[in-house]
């Protein structure tokens, strides 16, 4: 009896390990079933409102990818880390995405971000797609970094060549933010302007922490342009607009995306007529998917998303990261960053829902057509579509 | 570029867009000198003041001046929560100041962080249009929010040098402010002397970002970098003189965007810190001006001289 009983403890010991042995391997098999791929993003601090609303654009896309099968009917995941924006914390978050998470690919925005975490890119071999940032430098960045948003040398030249071209100004004023984005689009403006037969006759940074504008203004003002191009945040953008009119500049202002919202008119008013800025996707009455999109947003946020054009491209991404995994796992490749930049580059050109069609160009740049849109009337409208060469 | 217009221009908006740097200097300067604390926690205040009367405005839609009022609450419930939860417990729990000094640190980073989870990060301003009319006089662009916000930042000043200088609870923080212990033996109750030195730096930041949030856009951690140059200018004004602190502030604001005439705009941030390091370099306990009450020491203390004319 007492032998029995100690083989039937053995037994139940042995039956418990193996047990946990099955429970523990299948556990991993399930786990080995999601494909995982990162995205470092903004959720706090001064830009997070930007942020959110792109990270909820790249959930919903996950979420259909997934409603649909996902990857070869495996389960499609993002991880999703905070960057606040900024470059420090970035590169805190990526080297978690890389190490802990071990994501062969990862998204990230804001062009101090998208250079800070390059390295740890390049270095581990992991791709890291800049969606968002604009800086004409990130395609120089190395091997690994590749970006689906065109760089300020496609819309801020748009806007530059259209001022001098199509708009007939010669004399044009260079407003910017003393940053990363701000100085290196305000440099393609001015050289797009100069080279499209402008003449710049003032360009003037202001500090990231300033809280009032009325001394580069009044060089501007002095310098008497027929344009301004002002390259600042959505957060101090319309201060200076405001206090460049109280100042009694009258000219068309022109920028790019980020001041391209439905608050700005709300907080400026009259103030905001003539304020010219960019998209770079279509908008809702150029395609019904993007019509729903806004439309999902009315409903779900009761609002149109922050940044509307950036959100779109957000959106897109996961469906071009789940194209490339799609694409390896048919073929049985594993899931490396090796792997993926190889297989993104074969595939070459995307077909994206709310963006359109992307193309990678060997110098790690894309072309889009850019989107001009005015103040008119108290409301956003549309101006001119650009194309550039 | 250099004329009178544009000097006249930069003159006027420099005084104008002063008036909040004034109130949070005045208020810092207040509490380290009353309270004997480097209050950062009063980005805390800023916060809550500014919310207050975003809440009031924009969510309720009440008339502005209801948000004017809900600016000062919000500023003094902030401050009473401080100095009821925080300085007075850590008072009677004898916490060193270095270890106060941290505690304002981590309240005004609690605070933005909480600010954030109610209202988010999204900047925003107390009114929903943050134009303001303008009117040239002469050839200097006035607008509609320079002359109130000037107006009340000099009503805030003349309140406090009266409150200080004919109320008894003025008096008191001024007793207090020279020495507690003693003022407690001449049967000051210092807590609460010290509660409402808060209350009105609370009502004062309060002012403050009622009219600083009339003009730009705030978001819950906007208020840390606005301290940032309370602090300068109540450094530069000399510790603890709260007059100095003011002028201190009016000077920074002139002095930073003066500089638009002689460097490149984006130096103006590098140049009020160079301007800071010198200036606290060389003048290590601000700058003073010369003050009568010292000669009258002078004389009271002259030597005593003996019947016979010889000093003994």
């Amino acid at each position: 009896m007492t032998s029995m009983r100690l083989s039937g403890i053995k037994i139940g010991r042995r039956a418990a390990l193996a047990l946990a042995l099955v429970t523990a391997t299948s556990g991993f098999a399930f786990a080995q079933q999601t494909l995982k791929f990162g995205l470092a993003m903004p959720l706090t601090g001064g830009q997070a409102s930007y942020g959110n609303d792109q990270v909820k654009a790249a959930q919903w896309a996950v979420e259909e990818i997934n409603k649909a099968g996902g990857i070869n009917g495996k389960k499609f995941e993002m991880v999703v880390l905070d960057t606040q924006a900024d470059p420090q914390v970035g590169i805190q978050a990526v080297n978690r995405l890389i190490s802990v998470d071990k994501v062969p690919a990862f998204i990230t925005a804001w062009s101090g971000v998208v250079k800070a975490v390059a390295p740890i890119a390049n270095d581990n071999k992991i791709v890291e797609l800049s969606i968002g940032a604009n800086a004409p430098d990130i395609s120089k960045l190395g091997d690994y970094v590749y970006t689906t948003f065109p760089l300020a040398d496609v819309d801020i030249r748009a806007v530059a060549e259209y001022s001098a071209k199509d708009m007939g100004k010669k004399k044009a004023a260079v407003l910017f933010i003393n940053n990363e984005t701000g100085i290196g689009s305000a440099e393609v403006y001015r050289d797009t302007f100069v080279k499209a037969g402008g003449q710049v006759v003032a360009y003037e940074a202001y500090d990231q922490k300033a809280t009032d504008f009325t001394g580069p203004l009044l060089k501007i003002r002095a310098s008497n342009p027929e344009i301004i191009h002002l390259q600042g945040l959505v957060s101090e953008s319309p201060q200076v607009i405001a206090q460049a009119r109280q100042l009694g500049i009258t000219v068309p202002i022109t920028s790019y995306s980020g001041i391209y919202n439905p608050k700005l008119i709300e907080q400026l008013g009259a103030a905001a007529e003539g304020v010219i800025a960019t998209s770079l996707a279509p908008g809702a009455s150029d395609s019904p998917a993007v019509k729903a999109y806004v439309d999902r947003w009315m409903k779900e946020a009761g609002r149109p998303p922050n940044g509307l054009p950036y959100t779109q491209y957000l959106y897109d991404a996961p469906y071009l990261v789940a194209a490339i995994f799609t694409s390896l796992d048919k073929k049985g490749v594993p899931l490396t960053g090796e792997n993926v930049r190889k297989e993104m580059l074969a595939i070459k050109t995307f077909d994206l829902p709310l963006t359109g069609k992307v193309t990678f160009a060997d110098d790690h740049t894309v072309n889009k057509p850019v989107y001009l849109v005015e103040v008119k009337g108290g409301k956003w409208t549309s101006k001119a579509v650009v194309n550039n060469k | 570029m250099m004329n009178v217009t544009v000097i006249s221009q930069i003159l006027w908006t420099s005084i104008a867009t002063s008036s909040y740097f004034v109130l949070f200097a005045v208020a810092f300067a207040l509490i380290l000198k009353v309270n004997k604390v480097f209050n950062f926690a009063q980005a805390g205040m800023m916060s809550c003041g500014f919310y207050a009367a975003y809440v009031a405005v924009r969510v309720l839609e009440l008339p502005g001046p209801f948000g004017f009022a809900a600016a000062v609450a919000g500023g003094a419930a902030m401050a009473f929560l401080l100095e009821r939860f925080g300085f007075s417990v850590l008072r009677h729990r004898r916490a060193s100041p270095m270890f106060v000094f941290i505690f304002t640190i981590i309240a005004s980073q609690f605070i933005a962080y909480f600010m954030m989870m109610i209202f988010g990060t999204w900047p925003t301003t107390i009114f929903a249009s943050m134009f303001w009319p303008v009117t040239l006089v002469g050839e200097v662009a006035v607008s509609a929010w320079d002359v109130p916000a000037i107006g009340a930042t000099v009503a805030v000043l003349v309140g406090l040098w009266a409150f200080l200088r004919y109320t008894r609870y003025g008096q008191f923080m001024i007793a207090v402010a020279d020495n507690a212990d003693l003022a407690e033996l001449y049967g000051i109750r210092k807590d609460r002397v010290l509660m409402v030195a808060m209350l009105a730096a609370g009502v004062i930041v309060g002012i403050g970002m009622f009219l600083y949030g009339t003009r730009a856009q705030v978001q819950p951690s906007a208020a840390t970098e606005l301290m940032l140059f309370a602090v300068a200018a109540t450094v530069l004004g000399g510790i603890g003189n709260i007059w100095g602190a003011a002028l201190a502030a009016v000077v920074l604001g002139v002095v930073q965007n003066s500089s638009i005439l002689f460097i490149p705009s984006a130096w103006q941030g590098f140049l009020l810190y160079a301007f800071l390091f010198f200036a606290i370099v060389l003048f290590p306990s601000g700058f003073h001006l010369p003050e009568r009450s010292k000669k009258l020491k002078r004389t009271v203390a002259a030597p005593v001289v003996a019947t016979d004319g010889k000093g003994d």
